[in-house]
């Protein structure tokens, strides 16, 4: 080949080199600028909740002096504002029964839609799908009235009930899911005489372990990122008694902001960090869901 | 399955008769144990041999009377008026104290009768379906066979009816947790419930379609502002809606397209750097930017030092006597800011979805286009967009509706930050930054202006159920066309 290889075809050849190795570069730059702006502000929580100065650093991007104080205030010495370890037992209980009641109650609902056939089940469908519509904030303000008037404001099973009680209309990703698993398994379990309960049980839940960890997942979280309804339910200024997110937003209130900043980045970095284990497990599952989901309408 | 065949065989095309069918020729040909079943649950089943069934059936009911007895018809019959006895001390001669009158709660009326009439439905619905169990008792006794014992009804439960089981407790939360709560929000916008008619102190009334008369802009002068109101933050929100959709859909799938390119090195480091953004709580990241973006902030610091602070002012983009850039506290400057922070925060997510997407294209077609000499542009435009929507169409649609909805992105970057200046929207409760959600949860928040604010929710919802039905009518019609 070489040898028949004219000049001008090398020269040609070198050009094209140049010409890609000129794009790859350009390429490779875009993408360094758009990934540098989505960090900043990630580097700039990370970089704060180390820093030496308490309120927010206006002159510089990184801090003046670097410490660790921060972290071992948010842990170990709570004062009145900052109760940081009773943030998070409160988030991590409501979390957990959360957690429970959401998981079967998606599980219970997406079976029922995906793998038994009566009457009402469209019916029932298509009102899920219009109860959804409804604007959450809306039947939150009416569900606190409800709670204030049976005396369950400011109390974690308010706040559980809350987070829990509707949450089988949010069943439609777990049912794409189940919809993927073939009917003639089903089947050949109801001719070995297993009823419809061992089937959902031992045949239907142990295929679905993705979805399983996602909706595990997913309720998990919850507690963790939610702050509209935390904020709603418990209301009585008592600081004990918040979980995470109220918490870290009231260190942002005008008066305390310059004195809790960092605190406020320590906390958010604390958070974050058993999140981010929970989502890159979750991640895979998370794309499937939602394209599995989105299917079926 | 052996029951089914003493159903009511009455209709002749062969079709299953209905549930009000099945209720009428049970009640004209039952025995004197079904029709009495109807008002006694157990009786019933007493006469038809399943003693335990009979038992349970009977405390439900009775717990239903109970709380109708108790609770529900007398709140019930003040539901006309929703109360007329106000709140007030009286003397009590047998304590000589001060005393607080047996007074009228306007909410719990509303909602006690609320619960009661959902009592009601419930336990006459309950009722019939007992009569038309106990008719085909009655039928299979007729036929000389035996009921089912209360072992065999539980294995009908796991079983055929095992989506009963399932159905059940999740159901009764959504009835309590969100029905029963709507249902109440939506007699609400039918009653004069704000801060001077406040229960337990004052008393609130039914007044028609005043509320919704004023959110239009008619009646009084002070709702006037209402209107205008309305107006400006219903537009607002759907600008926002639009753009937040569409600006992180495209925007996800070029980054993802992007990073998948053949030849884009070390994809997956690219991929994790943007993921990174959402593995922080939303919470923090908004409550971070919003501080990075603050008027005296560190991003402001940064912009004077480069000297832009001054160019934009030479520009006549913010104020003249302005030494600061102000992102989120003017009108136009927060409403570019608030779309670009949420392409900050949708397009990784965006971006993952895309990424699983894009993989399950068939490459053979991918393949036929390139060998006709499909180029890149054109390959994006009648491959890559159109399976795009035809997967993700549906979910668009609901992220529309989410955005419309998206309370957090608004109210955690522009609440205690943002002041409007209009003072026609103040009045109002409401800023030009505002979503309809955010503005209702506001108005309930600081004017405990809750019948405004079920109004406003009554709107949103017809917003979002109009956009819905239309879009899944074209979606499903598209579909059609292409299969």
């Amino acid at each position: 080949m070489t040898q028949v290889m004219t000049a001008s075809t090398q020269k040609q050849l070198r050009q094209g080199r140049i010409r890609r190795g000129v794009r790859s570069i350009l390429r490779h730059l875009v993408l360094t600028v758009l990934a540098v702006i989505w960090l900043v502000p990630i580097v700039w929580l990370v970089a704060t909740s180390f820093s030496g100065y308490r309120g927010i650093n206006i002159t510089t991007f990184f801090p003046a002096s670097y410490t660790l104080d921060n972290y071992t205030n948010v842990l170990f010495h709570p004062d009145s504002v900052a109760q940081f370890p009773r943030w998070f037992a409160n988030t991590f209980v409501v979390a957990c029964f959360n957690c429970v009641i959401s998981t079967c109650f998606v599980l219970m609902v997406a079976y029922a839609f995906s793998c038994c056939r009566f009457k009402s089940r469209r019916l029932l469908q298509n009102l899920s799908v219009t109860v959804n519509l409804f604007p959450g904030v809306l039947a939150m303000i009416a569900v606190y009235f409800v709670l204030r008037y049976l005396n369950l404001t400011n109390s974690y099973a308010g706040l559980i009930m809350v987070y829990a009680g509707s949450s089988g209309l949010g069943y439609l990703i777990c049912k794409g899911f189940f919809d993927t698993v073939p009917a003639s398994l089903r089947e050949a379990a109801k001719l070995d005489g297993a009823s419809e309960a061992r089937i959902f049980l031992q045949v239907v839940i142990p295929m679905s372990r993705p979805i399983l960890v996602y909706t595990i997942i997913n309720s998990f979280m919850m507690p963790w990122t939610d702050f509209v309804m935390a904020k709603m339910i418990l209301n009585s200024g008592i600081s004990s008694d918040w979980t995470v997110a109220i918490g870290l937003y009231n260190m942002l209130s005008r008066t305390l902001v310059n004195n809790y900043f960092a605190l406020f980045c320590a906390g958010g970095v604390l958070v974050s960090i058993p999140i981010s284990v929970l989502f890159v497990i979750m991640q895979k599952f998370y794309v499937e869901g939602i394209t599995s989901g989105a299917d079926k309408g | 399955m052996a029951e089914l065949a003493y159903a009511a065989p009455l209709r002749t095309d062969g079709k299953e008769p209905n549930f009000l069918q099945k209720f009428g020729h049970a009640v004209a040909h039952g025995d004197i144990f079904t029709k009495l079943s109807f008002f006694i649950w157990g009786l019933g089943y007493i006469g038809h041999g399943q003693l335990i069934k009979a038992v349970l059936v009977t405390l439900v009911q009775g717990l239903g009377l109970y709380y109708l007895g108790v609770a529900g018809i007398p709140n019930l019959m003040k539901f006309g008026t929703l109360g007329t006895v106000q709140m007030e001390m009286v003397f009590n001669p047998a304590t000589l104290k001060n005393e607080v009158n047996d007074y009228d709660n306007s909410f719990a009326i509303l909602l006690l009768s609320v619960i009661a009439i959902v009592v009601i439905l419930a336990l006459l619905a309950s009722a019939m379906a007992v009569v038309t169990s106990n008719y085909q008792l009655q039928r299979i006794r007729q036929a000389g066979r035996k009921t089912n014992t209360f072992g065999q009804d539980i294995r009908v439960y796991l079983n055929e009816k095992f989506y009963v089981t399932l159905l059940t407790l999740p159901v009764l939360g959504v009835v309590i947790f969100t029905i029963v709560p709507l249902f109440i929000l939506i007699a609400v916008a039918f009653t004069n419930y704000d801060q001077q008619h406040m229960p337990p102190n004052a008393l609130f009334t039914w007044v028609g379609l005043t509320n919704f008369f004023t959110l239009f802009g008619g009646g009084q002068s002070l709702s006037l502002t209402f209107g205008y109101a309305f107006g400006k933050v219903l537009i607002w929100t759907l600008v926002w809606a639009f753009f937040a959709t569409f600006t992180t859909f495209f925007g996800g799938v070029f980054l993802a397209m992007f990073i998948n390119d053949k030849r884009t090195k070390l994809p997956k480091l690219w991929r994790t750097l943007f993921i990174i953004t959402i593995a922080v709580p939303q919470f923090v990241t908004l409550l971070l930017v919003r501080n990075f973006f603050s008027d005296n902030g560190i991003f402001n610091t940064m912009m004077a030092n480069l000297g832009v602070t001054g160019l934009l002012r030479d520009a006549g983009l913010i104020g003249a006597n302005m030494e600061y850039i102000p992102f989120l506290t003017n009108a136009s400057w927060a409403q570019v800011m608030i779309i670009l922070i949420n392409i900050w925060v949708g397009v990784p997510y965006q971006m993952l979805i895309a990424t699983g997407v894009l993989m399950n294209i068939p490459g053979d077609m991918l393949e036929a286009a390139r060998i006709d000499g499909a180029n890149p542009v054109q390959m994006f435009f009648a491959i890559k967009l159109p399976y795009l929507l035809s997967v993700q169409g549906p979910a668009l649609v609901t992220d529309f509706v989410k955005n419309i909805n998206n309370f957090n992105v608004i109210y955690l970057l522009t609440q205690d930050v943002y002041v409007t200046t209009d003072q026609a929207m103040a009045a109002s409760s409401a800023k030009e930054v505002d979503l309809l959600v955010t503005w209702l949860f506001r108005l309930t928040q600081e004017q405990y202006n809750y019948k405004m604010a079920a109004v406003i929710g009554i709107m949103v919802f017809i917003i979002c159920a109009v956009f819905t039905v239309v879009c899944f009518r074209f979606i499903n019609k598209k579909e059609a066309t292409f299969s």
